[in-house]
């Protein structure tokens, strides 16, 4: 038997994930030699060192030719490596605002920084992944490590409620994913995605029930890890009884490497393949997450469960940039062009490529507004309200701005962006995605994209309304502050702001880049 | 000199921002160092727009003072600033009011003025980068941001219903706006290919132009005429009125034209003195000015085709408001209606796409901003002294404040158009052009009918108020304005007596403007004497070539396979 011969080259590319795990290994190591009262400050602070060192080395990355690694099991091109940047900003914030979070619950253990590090290896390896066996062994790493986290603060019934219901329909929807990956292998005979469009081809006239029946049960593997309408069930109380730091990383660095994956699979069979059915699927469940996930965000009085159904919402934005990839003209033979937009190919060719961009950028905005909100509602809560489930009531919210302008400028920002009002990245994010929906023809989806957008910014403006038009409310207890949430709030909102004013410097660097995707 | 020559539109957008910085910086309870500073900011603004109106060459190019960089541009934008003769008047106007509105809210405001006074500076920043926009998307970056410290002002500092009020403003506009968005997106893509299309004024406008022309030509034959079209024009044949109707939906509802104006009255009830004073002079020009701008040029024939709709809603705004105002006791919600009668002739002066029209409505925008943002000044001073606003509650007041009384005086007569005013010339111009539109008969009809209306609701309303007799105690000690109210209303007596004696020097400004927004409007209508080309095209300056921009493309690199 042939030994597959690798070298240290094969390993480059996954630098990122190696950091965390390091880090992670560090984590749990350190811990043993602790004694329970020890200070853990350092905790936090290596976490976030890890998160900035394996973003950097994630930027360094995107400059490198696409290449395929591990033999064709995973592929280093721009589109990963900027996935692993928005996982490590994901990781970065998360981990800055659970500092004072487990500082406040005397829960402080190496154990919840190294779970968050191994999840977000999980992310960034599957946002590189280009195998089923792969893709599916990275979704369970960062699901199980997830899994853990959820039920994390074990006092009272929310956290264990919450990570039970995860974890039975996470663990659903992988074997969801992995029936169909088997259909479609049994359909092949391959599961390595840069071999299978060809096979596809030939299993389309042969067996062409068992390819379909395959693709829509991925696409509804990932549509419940994407969180999209109709499989969006345990989005709402999972991110509810999660902590809140976990929550931020669910919905930046989990919903993000999902897509990532879910993109990259697709776009590989959907050569094989009339792009319609992708089509089809994706753009119905864009319809049906972005109006639903908003419609049923406004009745929300709990912050936290609001943001739950934006991000859903979200998803459904998203989707509708995924359902954009997939319009290909009539009889054209499908592919991704994923050069800048400037080195010609045709209209389509660059209004898809558009599309990817857009996907790339709006997962780093919302990442960056949502963990910013999760700070937010982190700092906020107590740990005696969390029982009677009013630890997140709006009312929580009520005359911020004269208790902490600062904090009520910042949940401004970020209500403002996720609302998708500009000058904040959140607009800028979706006008790229707007306007590559409607350069390859979908301006009736789009439409109801910002119809129901509209409808989303109502809730987001509430929680304004409560931080500056509401009194303080009686016998208010002070607000602690800590330098972990301070930093998380300073960060995300600099970046609101400043990607939204300047967005070109990003995109122009995706354009950069040159192949966003390798394939 | 040279930093003025290129940035003098950016040093006027931005220096409010900058003295925001600065008040910032302040703590919250230096309250009158936070007024001093805010108020020097928008005096020395003053100062710069009133250098740029006048620098302003009415002969000279359409856009001027332009100021154009990259930004963003693989998505076909730029940062370019530019005024012509409607825009720099505009933004006269608007740096005019700026300081007076500060020194109406040294005594109405009295909780949170440091972040009262940094809204209004953002307000006064975002308002002058619309105005100034020479860019769609830019315009509506501005366009859209002016809502958020607008909400504020409505939902933090207003009267009892506040809260419902500022939401109802905001996502009223935000849904219109939302709209256009996707409008103007979808005119970008078709306007060009990649190369080609930018979402800059000029580029759009004059991609546009053939097609549109040829499409005017055809629709004005017989019918299926249109049939044979093929490229742009078939596809503005198919979109054009949906595009169109997204704009107008959005700038409809900005004007507010009826019935789409219901977000107007609460706002303007709602809000504190400056931010009714601001809404009524400024922000609903945007509508107007949108019309003007984007809705109409760019979709000549759609436009053309909604011109009877859309003239019918203009007409029954006026008589609607008035009637509506005839039925009022609050004195607010009547200035409030009374703005949607005034901007209705603004809109029919738009829509008869005639000279006298176009350049009545024109200054009708101003007149309007100068006479209803007064009033609601006056009305601030008198809400101060009694805290209600119901009509019945006053009555009698000149014989206690005479010196008030004179003032509101002199604005109505502006308001409701007496010879001598600024509003006589504005409302006259927009009916002579009515009249010698294309448009029936009927519509200047009704709109006089409007102006007989508004003589009516305006003089009963200083009736009741000011004359007879004193009837209600709490009235009888009212002290008559003191010297800053004085000299908060002094400027605005000062240009409704300027300029409805000496209009001329505004008028020279607007004219070059008002030529052009005929002869691109009337690109739509049949029989129109064509006009020059170079009468309609849109001449500005090209971005300047960049490193960015000269960057090669980068080739697609193939997959690289390591054995």
């Amino acid at each position: 038997m042939n030994l597959p011969n690798l070298t240290l080259a094969d390993f480059l590319p996954m630098l990122p994930a190696i950091i965390m795990v390091v880090a992670a290994s560090v984590l749990l190591l350190s811990e043993v030699f602790l004694s329970a009262t020890a200070s853990r400050g350092y905790q936090a602070v290596l976490t976030v060192v890890a998160a900035v060192a394996s973003g950097a080395v994630a930027v360094g990355l995107m400059f490198e030719p696409p290449q395929e690694v591990f033999l064709g099991f995973g592929v280093l091109d721009p589109f990963s490596s900027f996935l692993t940047l928005v996982v490590s900003v994901g990781l970065g914030l998360a981990a800055l605002s659970a500092v004072g979070f487990l500082r406040k619950r005397g829960a402080e253990r190496g154990e919840f920084y190294a779970l968050m590090l191994f999840a977000s290896a999980g992310m960034s390896l599957l946002a590189m992944s280009s195998e089923f066996i792969t893709i599916f062994v990275n979704i369970e790493v960062l699901s199980i490590a997830t899994y853990a986290l959820t039920a994390y603060l074990r006092r009272g019934t929310r956290p264990s409620e919450a990570g039970f219901k995860y974890f039975i329909l996470g663990a659903f929807s992988s074997a969801v994913l992995l029936y169909g990956t088997a259909l479609l292998y049994g359909a092949t005979g391959t599961t390595k995605l840069n071999d299978i469009a060809g096979p596809l081809q030939q299993a389309l006239t042969t067996s062409p029930a068992l390819v379909y029946v395959g693709a829509v049960l991925i696409a509804a593997g990932f549509a419940f890890k994407v969180a999209a309408v109709p499989f969006h069930m345990w989005t709402p109380d999972v991110y509810e009884g999660a902590p809140t730091p976990v929550t931020a990383l669910m919905s930046a660095g989990v919903k993000a490497a999902a897509f990532a994956s879910l993109v990259r699979v697709f776009v590989t069979v959907g050569k094989g393949m009339d792009p319609k059915l992708p089509l089809m699927l994706f753009a119905t469940l864009a319809l049906l997450t972005m109006v639903a996930g908003n419609l049923m965000a406004i009745p929300q009085r709990n912050v936290k469960r609001m943001l739950a159904y934006s991000s859903i919402a979200h998803a459904g934005y998203l989707l509708l940039g995924v359902a954009a990839l997939f319009v290909a003209a009539p009889g054209e033979h499908f592919r991704l062009l994923s050069a800048s937009s400037l080195s010609g190919g045709t209209p389509l060719d660059v209004a898809r490529s558009d599309a990817l961009r857009g996907i790339l950028y709006y997962l780093l905005a919302y990442t960056f507004s949502a963990a910013g909100a999760f700070a937010m509602v982190s700092a906020l809560e107590r740990r005696e309200d969390e029982e009677k489930g009013t630890a997140w009531d709006l009312e929580r919210f009520a005359g911020l701005a004269q208790r902490r302008p600062g904090w009520a400028f910042a949940m401004a920002a970020f209500m403002l962006s996720l609302g998708g009002i500009p000058p904040t990245v959140g607009f800028m994010s979706k006008l790229l995605i707007f306007q590559a929906a409607i350069d390859v023809g979908l301006v009736g989806l789009t439409v109801v994209a910002v119809l129901s957008s509209a409808a989303g910014a109502y809730y987001y403006l509430r929680v304004v309304v409560y931080m500056f038009m509401h009194p303080v409310p009686e016998g208010a207890q002070p607000l602690e502050r800590n330098w972990g949430t301070e930093a998380a709030l300073v960060i995300a909102t600099v970046a609101v702001v400043l990607l939204g004013i300047l967005p070109g410097h990003v995109t122009d660097w995706l354009a950069q880049a040159g192949t966003l995707f390798g394939q | 000199m040279s930093f003025f020559d290129t940035h003098l539109l950016n040093v006027v957008i931005y220096l409010p921002l900058v003295f925001a910085a600065l008040v910032l910086a302040l703590p919250a309870s230096e309250h009158g160092q936070v007024r001093t500073i805010t108020f020097v900011g928008m005096l020395l603004d003053l100062v710069f727009g009133v250098w740029a109106y006048f620098r302003f060459d009415p002969s000279g190019a359409e856009f001027q003072m332009e100021y154009r960089v990259p930004w963003f541009q693989q998505f076909g934008m730029s940062y370019h600033l530019g005024v012509d003769g409607l825009a720099v008047s505009l933004l006269l106007l608007t740096v005019f009011l700026g300081p007076l509105v500060v020194l109406a809210s040294t005594t109405y405001i009295q909780h949170r003025i440091k972040e009262f006074h940094l809204a209004l500076l953002v307000l006064q920043t975002t308002m002058l980068g619309a105005l100034a926009s020479m860019d769609v998307l830019l315009f509506y970056i501005f366009f859209e941001a002016m809502l958020i410290p607008m909400y504020l002002m409505v939902g933090v500092w207003g009267a009892e219903d506040r809260r419902m009020a500022a939401v109802k403003f905001f996502l009223y506009t935000l849904v219109g706006s939302l709209l256009m968005l996707v409008a103007i997106v979808a005119v970008y893509f078709i306007s060009g290919g990649p190369g080609v299309r930018s979402f800059d004024y000029g580029t759009l406008y004059n991609n546009l132009l053939a097609a549109n022309q040829q499409l005017a030509a055809c629709s004005n034959g017989p019918e299926g005429a249109c049939a044979g079209l093929t490229g742009l024009a078939a596809t503005l044949h198919t979109y054009g009125p949906w595009m169109f109707a997204a704009f107008a939906l959005a700038f409809a509802i900005k004007v507010p034209m009826w019935p789409v104006h219901t977000w107007l009255p609460d706002a303007h009830v709602q809000a504190p003195v400056a931010g009714s004073m601001i809404l009524a002079g400024v922000m609903l020009k945007m509508g107007t000015y949108g019309f003007w701008r984007f809705a109409i040029p760019l979709f000549p024939v759609a436009a053309h085709a909604a011109r009877p709709f859309l003239a019918v809603l203009a007409v029954i705004g006026i008589v609607y408001g008035a009637l509506m105002c005839l039925a009022q006791r609050d004195i607010k919600k009547l200035i409030a209606y009374s703005s949607v009668s005034h901007l209705g002739y603004c809109m029919l002066g738009l829509l008869a796409v005639t000279g006298e029209g176009a350049t009545g409505s024109a200054y009708q925008m101003l007149n309007h901003g100068i006479s209803t943002g007064a009033l609601f000044l006056l009305f601030g001073f008198l809400y101060e002294r009694r805290h209600t606003r119901l009509m019945s509650d006053y009555g009698g007041i000149a014989k206690v404040m005479p010196v008030f009384t004179a003032a509101f005086v002199i604005i109505t007569f502006s308001s409701v158009a007496v010879p001598g005013t600024n509003g006589f010339i504005g409302e006259f111009l927009v009916l002579m052009g009515t009249f010698k539109s294309t448009l029936p008969l009927g519509f200047g009809a009704f709109a006089t009918l409007g102006v007989i209306l508004g003589a009516a609701y305006m003089l009963w309303m200083v009736q009741k108020v000011f004359f007879g007799s004193i009837t209600h105690r709490e009235n009888q000690h009212l002290r008559d304005m003191n010297v800053r109210e004085m000299l908060t209303t002094a400027p605005f007596i000062v240009l409704v007596a300027v300029m409805g004696l000496m209009p001329q020097p505004f008028l020279d400004r607007i004219a070059p403007s008002t030529d052009r927004y005929v002869a691109r409007a009337s690109v739509g209508a049949p029989g129109a004497t064509q006009a020059k080309d170079d009468q309609l095209r849109v001449e500005v300056m090209s971005l300047p070539s960049t490193a960015a921009a000269a960057r090669p493309s980068v080739p697609a690199a193939p997959l690289a396979v390591r054995e």
